[in-house]
């Protein structure tokens, strides 16, 4: 990662310092010796327990390597690094698979005197594949139908068992499941009920109308889980959501619970234990308020995490998963909200984060609400589900260490796009994807600013003046 | 020459072809397995089949997807691959090999169209090498194998090809041996090598979606396993 960013950096006269290649920011009680048995014999563990096994294995004797995901990949396109084709990310697991888990790889080395794992290469891997962003664009055009995202994942699952994890991420989800505030920006309860009234006040102020943030109602329809961070960060983007909720006539049928309101599950980049236990307390804080539906917010990756494995760790009642974004769309469709045509004249671009786009899940949507209140809306090229990542997927963005490389790699091209569009305004439905879009703006002096679309709905929804105020 | 050219088209070849069908079958067997052992492990198992078999289908025919990425690649890639498969089904010289085989046929192409598609597949493979060959992404990636099967199969359609014209400067039993061993080669290689894909296809979509519905326990169980506990973040 860090030679990228300087074989990129024009500007640099002289070469850094090389710093020690182990474990650059990855944590804290890392191994020093026997890594290569300690990997091999993790790496049994998960083939034996998960359905990694036959993935790999149907991977390691079919992939023909014909650069296709070359094409698509931001981050190869950007440095030109070979490493960065994502077939040759994955080749790095797929060979010490064959080499170590199959006869037919067992015989090939003995016979070729290939000693199979070295020391050097898991050095490689913590670096190569955390430069990879999980955005699974390079999945859409892999003839083979080959993604490799999840053999980053799996990479990435040995490594942390082995207690390999980059920092940030993991004193997040030690206060997320160990901690007191049970949340990843370790936010205490009250502080968040302070938060919420405060909003209420504002929104008052703003709409003339009593917009209540239902804390620990029991029998609601949706209990809401936002990424947690929008609390500390994004106000707008709540009061939007609670503005939408009152319109739709739901103010007394959703809640946020205090046991647990947050909806980043970084489990889902690099751990399944921890996606698991994760998962299991949004699912406990559902039953706890006898709510019926989750209801995530404006954050791509904890939307997914939610919708895509609610039922994978549920063992009782099913609990549907909801985006906000589909039900604004569906209060709209039923004449629910009135938004105003002429609140908004910038000129608007929508970003779609890949956790919610790349499978085709929340792309109609966004652009039904937009289209049914903003003027100016331009595309990027190309969007929906085959728009570039932000630059910060994959949990990058949190990784503070690698700002350069999220700036001149990942994000360059989602700079150019955006630069493309000559939007004034980026619609941006998720908190990683806002966070790393900021950056990106500032550091490339693009004269935009990133909003979440509920921000925008903020200011243009309108309440009928005979409507009582209760 | 004659003798051993009905050696390499006779017991060589059934050899060949036996070994290449077992290698195949075992592999899908495997691979069948392996998706009934995802499914089964799976908590959710609301897949949806339909689509995801819509999906490899779609692929199998991605004329449309071929323009957008990569295009020189993807169209040299797709007309060589329709080669690889009429070629060796449709020809007529094939089509009596096959009869003699199993013991019955189908029509052939006409002559004129199958040198047509000989002589496509020939170049959009000669481009597929010079590719991997001159560009950097594919030439870092690429191994032994990578150029050895695909100049394996440029010699198989070079030699056929030669064969089959009326005035052949090389005498005719060589040409066939060339080809006929060659062809050999690849199915034995066939079942060890990457051309594993040409039976494997449908079922590595079908693997990769399913891979997305985890086992409930199994990140439990290697924690487990590996530390003997649930071990504190």
């Amino acid at each position: 990662m860090a030679s990228k960013v300087e074989s990129l950096d024009q500007e640099k006269q002289a070469a850094p310092e090389k710093e020690p290649k182990k474990y650059p920011y990855y944590i804290e009680s890392p191994l020093e010796d026997g890594r290569v048995k300690r990997f091999l014999e993790i790496f049994a563990a998960i083939l034996r327990h998960s359905n990694y096994g036959p993935l790999i294995d149907i991977y390691s004797k079919a992939t023909t390597k014909c650069a296709r995901c070359a094409g698509t990949c931001q981050i190869y396109q950007a440095s030109g690094d070979p490493e960065d084709v994502p077939c040759a990310r994955s080749r790095i697991l797929l060979d010490i698979y064959r080499r170590h888990f199959t006869l037919g790889g067992w015989l090939r080395g003995r016979m070729l005197g290939d000693p199979g794992l070295q020391d050097d290469t898991i050095d490689q891997m913590l670096d190569t594949f955390y430069d990879c962003t999980g955005c699974r664009r390079c999945s859409l055009e892999c003839p083979m139908g080959v993604d490799h995202a999840l053999i980053m994942r799996l990479a990435r699952n040995i490594l942390s068992e082995m207690g390999i994890v980059p920092k940030a991420l993991l004193v997040s989800v030690r206060e997320q499941l160990e901690g007191k505030s049970a949340n990843t920006s370790a936010i205490p309860a009250p502080a968040m009920i302070d938060t919420c009234e405060f909003l209420e006040e504002e929104l008052e102020e703003l709409t003339g109308k009593t917009i209540k943030f239902p804390i620990d109602q029991e029998d609601r329809e949706y209990v809401f889980f936002p990424a947690v961070s929008d609390y500390l960060l994004e106000p707008d983007t709540l009061m939007g959501n609670a503005a939408v909720l009152y319109a739709a006539g739901d103010q007394d049928n959703w809640t946020i619970g205090t046991k647990y309101f947050d909806g980043i599950n970084y489990g889902l980049f690099y751990n399944d234990s921890i996606l698991g236990r994760i998962i299991d307390k949004e699912i406990s804080e559902v039953r706890r308020l006898k709510g019926k539906k989750i209801l995530t917010g404006e954050c791509g990756h904890a939307s997914r995490s939610s919708k895509a494995f609610v039922n994978t760790f549920n063992t009782g009642e099913e609990i549907p998963v909801i985006s906000i974004m589909e039900y604004t769309m569906n209060a709209i469709h039923d004449g629910k909200i009135k938004l105003d045509p002429d609140a908004i004249t910038e000129t608007v671009t929508y970003h779609d984060p890949c956790n919610m786009a790349r499978s085709g899940w929340i792309v109609d949507q966004p652009r039904e609400i937009i289209n049914s209140f903003i003027k100016n809306f331009v595309e990027m090229t190309p969007h929906g589900a085959e728009n570039y990542c932000c630059g910060g997927g994959g949990g990058t963005v949190s990784v503070d260490e690698v700002y350069d490389y999220r700036m001149k790699v990942t994000g360059k091209i989602k700079a150019d796009q955006i630069i493309a569009t000559g939007a004034e305004l980026v619609i941006a439905p998720c908190a990683n994807c806002k966070k790393q879009l900021k950056e990106i703006i500032e550091y490339y002096k693009i004269p935009a600013k990133v909003v979440g679309l509920h921000d925008l709905i903020l200011r243009a929804i309108r309440f009928p003046e005979n409507e009582k105020t209760d | 020459m004659q003798e051993i050219l009905a050696y390499a088209q006779g017991p060589i070849f059934r050899l060949c072809f036996i070994i290449m069908v077992l290698g195949f079958l075992q592999h899908i067997v495997f691979a069948v397995w392996g998706i009934i052992q995802m499914i089964y492990r799976a908590r959710d198992r609301d897949n949806a089949y339909g689509k995801m078999i819509l999906r490899v289908i779609s692929w199998m025919f991605p004329i449309h997807r071929l323009h957008r990425n990569l295009p020189l690649t993807s169209y040299s890639s797709f007309i060589f691959h329709v080669g690889l498969i009429i070629v060796p089904l449709f020809l007529m010289d094939h089509i009596n090999l096959w009869r003699s085989g199993i013991g019955f046929g189908w029509p052939a192409l006409p002559k004129s169209i199958a040198d047509i598609i000989t002589l496509a597949a020939l170049a959009s493979g000669a481009i597929l090498l010079v590719l991997r060959i001159f560009t950097r992404t594919t030439r870092q990636i690429s191994g032994f194998m990578d150029y050895f099967l695909l100049i394996l199969l440029l010699m198989i359609f070079t030699t056929g090809y030669i064969a089959s014209r009326p005035y052949n400067p090389v005498p005719y039993a060589t040409t066939m041996f060339f080809h006929s061993m060659a062809g050999n080669i690849l199915m034995i290689l066939a079942p060890f090598s990457k051309i594993t894909h040409c039976i494997l296809y449908p079922f590595i979509r079908v693997t990769s979606e399913l891979a997305w519905k985890f086992p409930p326990e199994a990140g439990r169980d290697v924690e487990i396993q590996v530390h003997g506990e649930v071990k504190p973040i």
